[in-house]
């Protein structure tokens, strides 16, 4: 509720930025030579997924070519990016804004 | 430690390493696949693209580390917690250059299941197979026996 003793000037106009973080997601993509047991280990190492988690992003991948396995700030989604492609993984960020 | 010890045929696998070193030789000039995402800054794009390629060099040189006096007197290459992990990331990018280099023309699902008629092949075209099947035994290998040495504490949160 607005008290109406407040006094607003002009030159005291505050601007609030109230759009949301942008999310951004990190997409594995198929390719035909990393072993379907070589992603289940790299999904468990990176993201400390289960045996069941990381088999069910891995099936996605191999079936779907492409799985999303993480979501979040710029700046994580950059370096899970980076780690996944240290495992030779084919790899894309996407914003929430590119759909 | 956990430690492996796997006995190799000398006469199988002797002749595929030249073509490993060769395909190593070359990753030392560029990443296997990557490439960071397109909208980042130019400079932290080299500084990714450089550490890639350290990390890279470094994984690729501990594969070639199984292959020496041992190997070449009895056949014995030896896998434990200290390099399991390099050489399954050096076996993956190994892998990619021999399909980008001479595998271009197989199909998916004869690469994916390994099941070539190798007679048909070019001789070029059946070293690099036979030596891209003999790099996924390895890492069947170590994934099979050495999986929790390489996935360890889950990085939850990587740092550049």
């Amino acid at each position: 509720m607005a008290d109406p003793k407040t006094h607003i000037s002009p030159d005291q106009k505050t601007e609030v930025d109230l759009q949301a973080e942008t999310v951004w997601r990190v997409i594995v993509l198929n390719d035909p030579v990393n072993l379907m047991s070589y992603v289940v280990l790299v999904f468990k190492k990176v993201f400390g997924f289960d045996e069941s988690t990381a088999r069910r992003h891995m099936l996605e991948v191999h079936e779907q070519g492409r799985s999303v396995v993480w979501s979040g700030s710029r700046e994580k989604a950059e370096a899970y990016v980076f780690t996944l492609q240290q495992w030779h993984l084919t790899v894309v960020l996407e914003s929430d804004e590119a759909h | 430690m956990k430690r492996i010890e796997v006995r190799l045929s000398l006469t199988v696998v002797a002749p595929l390493l030249d073509l490993v070193k060769n395909m190593a030789d070359d990753l030392k000039r560029g990443p296997a696949t990557t490439r960071p995402p397109a909208d980042i800054d130019p400079e932290f794009s080299a500084a990714w693209t450089s550490e890639l390629l350290g990390g890279q060099h470094d994984d690729v040189s501990v594969l070639l580390s199984l292959f020496g006096e041992e190997f070449f007197s009895d056949g014995i290459v030896s896998f434990d917690e200290g390099n399991a992990e390099a050489i399954t990331r050096a076996c993956s990018a190994v892998r990619l250059l021999l399909r980008e280099r001479y595998l271009r023309n197989m199909n998916d699902e004869a690469l994916e299941s390994g099941e070539v008629d190798m007679v048909s092949l070019d001789p070029q075209v059946q070293k690099a197979f036979m030596c891209y099947l003999f790099l996924a035994t390895i890492q069947e290998l170590i994934i099979q026996h050495l999986d929790e040495s390489i996935i360890g504490p889950a990085e939850s949160n990587p740092d550049i």
